[in-house]
Order: structure tokens, then C-alpha cells, then sequence
């Protein structure tokens, strides 16, 4: 077993700062311990779309999202559910092929006709 | 409007919208009857409506909007009537993504999606992905999830309508959200046949 505890940041990581140089390892470094880690920042993101976040956890947010490309997906991820989620209501008839019953929709019909008499 | 002219109206909504508002009704409350009765109650209001609406949006929207405040209120109505925390879904933790210390582990973090949502728009398989996935969602996640991100209801009406507390609204959406998305990756975003393709 390796003495250093598991590294957030392995050769190859995409994000933007990455254990590329003594410095940029210093950074990450800084920024994994003073910022909630991946399991707890997923929390976070989902409950900023829910309600405002304290200034000081925006900060930590963008500055994980530094170190950590995965957690900035699953934040773009959210906000693209948040977005094709609220368009599927005008979409329904596209995601099922459940018929809408012939006499429910007479029924209707009627109603509305004897309502706007 | 005159009165014949609302009655070849609400007709020609129902012809035009019937099937779409019906199928969202029986996705959100699942029992035909109960979703046939709330599209009847939103032709009903549209019909009452009409002069309001003055054509600033189509008449799809404004029609799927009367319905969404319907579907609030019948939820309105259930949330007196049952507990809407869902504690076995809650004990799941998807703690398998994570290494121990709470880093993602790299091999199962998230992974690159693309489209942009308006190119899935017109693609009728992704609204199929997308009901599949809501569908496999606990009944209770799948309603409090379905409030707040499809009926945009804002998060503290939620809980006050449901009864339930802020902090577990925000668990069972975390967690909802947490699926869907594992769910529209596995199956939309990384098979060919998909956004990825």
C-alpha cells in the first residue's frame, strides 16, 4: 500500500490543475483539503439548484471544479436534466405511445360544449 | 371570442393536445381515471381562461402550464394523505462511485455528455430514455423529483405541500437526480446509438 492516501488527481487527469509540476501539486494539494470532498460537493450542487448557496461554498465550488473535472460534469449534467426536464411536459406524446381513450376525449368534447354554451 | 368559436376551439385543443396532456397526466399520477379527470379539468380551465391567454406562448404550453398547477393540487390533496419520504431509497448511497476518503473514483466518476439539450429536442428516443429512467425512480423520489424540476414548483412549497422537511426534500432530490443521471448515461449518452453517436 502506497503511504500517501488515495490520489484525487492521477496522471492524465483532465482538470484544469492537475499534479502536472511541484507547484500545480502544492495547488491541488491545498485546494482538496480545504474544499468538501467529491461525495459531499455532488450534495452541494445538487442543493444549490434548489436554494442559494452561502459566497464563501460558491467559492469552494468553483475552486473544487479546478481539481476535480468529474464534479464539474456532474454540475453541467444536473443543469442539462434541469433543462430537458422541464421541456418533457410538451414532449409526452413523443415518450409513450399510451393512446389517450377515443370516448375519454368525446367526453370531453361534450363537456367543453356544454360549458362554453 | 364568440361561444361557437371557443367550442371549434376547445375541440381542436383537444384533438391537438388530447394525447400529449393525457400522457403526461399518466405519467405524473399513474391512474388513468385520475389523469383523465385532470385533462378535463384543464380543458375546463382553458376554456374559462381563453381571454387571458392572449397568445403569448403556444397553446400547447399555456395548456401543459394549467395542467402542471392541476397535478400540484392533486398532489396538494395526496400529501395530506401519505408520508412522501421515501426511507429505503434514501439508504442507497451510490457509494460505490466513491473511493473511500469520498474522492470519485476515476473509472466510475461521470463521463463526457454531448449533445446540447436543444439537439435531443426532436429526438423521440431520448423522451423514451428519459420516461424509462424516470420510471425505474421510486414512486415517491420519482413525484417530489417530477415537481421540482418538471412543474417547476419552488422547493419550500414542495416540502409545505408534501408535508415533509426541507432537509429531506433536498436528500430525495439529490438522490433522484443522482439516478436519473447514472441511468441516462448508461443509457443514452454511452450507447451508439445515442447523444454519442
Amino acid at each position: 500500500m502506497p503511504e500517501e492516501p488515495y490520489n484525487p488527481s492521477p496522471i492524465g487527469n483532465p482538470s484544469v490543475l492537475a499534479r502536472r509540476n511541484w507547484w500545480q501539486t502544492m495547488l491541488v494539494k491545498f485546494i482538496g483539503k480545504h474544499t468538501p470532498k467529491c461525495r459531499e460537493m455532488v450534495r452541494i450542487v445538487s442543493q444549490s439548484m434548489d436554494e442559494p448557496m452561502p459566497l464563501i461554498m460558491r467559492i469552494k465550488k468553483r475552486l473544487h471544479f479546478l481539481i476535480c473535472c468529474w464534479c464539474q460534469r456532474y454540475e453541467e449534467h444536473l443543469r442539462y436534466i434541469h433543462e430537458t426536464a422541464r421541456k418533457f411536459p410538451e414532449h409526452a406524446d413523443e415518450a409513450s405511445d399510451i393512446t389517450f381513450p377515443p370516448d375519454a376525449k368525446e367526453r370531453i368534447k361534450q363537456k367543453l360544449a356544454g360549458q362554453s354554451r | 371570442m364568440s361561444t361557437p368559436d371557443v367550442q371549434a376551439a376547445a375541440a381542436r385543443w383537444v384533438d391537438a393536445n388530447g394525447e400529449c396532456l393525457y400522457r403526461y397526466a399518466l405519467v405524473r399520477v399513474r391512474r388513468p381515471e385520475v389523469a383523465e379527470d385532470l385533462v378535463q379539468e384543464t380543458f375546463l380551465a382553458g376554456v374559462r381562461g381563453y381571454e387571458k391567454f392572449g397568445g403569448r406562448s403556444s397553446e400547447r404550453s399555456w395548456l401543459v402550464g394549467i395542467l402542471k398547477n392541476k397535478i400540484v393540487d392533486h398532489f396538494r390533496k395526496l400529501g395530506r394523505e401519505t408520508s412522501f419520504t421515501d426511507m429505503e431509497f434514501l439508504s442507497d448511497e451510490f457509494s460505490e462511485k466513491f473511493v473511500s476518503v469520498g474522492f470519485w473514483d476515476h473509472d466510475k466518476g461521470p463521463h463526457e455528455w454531448k449533445p446540447e439539450p436543444d439537439e435531443v429536442m426532436h429526438r423521440a428516443e431520448f423522451w423514451q430514455t428519459m420516461r424509462d429512467c424516470l420510471a425505474k425512480l421510486p414512486q415517491k423520489v420519482r413525484d417530489v423529483f417530477t415537481m421540482r424540476e418538471m412543474d417547476d414548483v419552488p422547493s419550500k412549497e414542495i416540502s409545505a405541500i408534501l408535508s415533509i422537511t426541507d432537509s429531506n426534500l433536498w436528500v430525495m432530490l439529490h438522490r433522484a437526480r443522482m439516478a436519473l443521471r447514472e441511468c441516462l448515461e448508461m443509457n443514452w449518452f454511452d450507447k451508439p446509438a445515442g447523444g454519442t453517436a
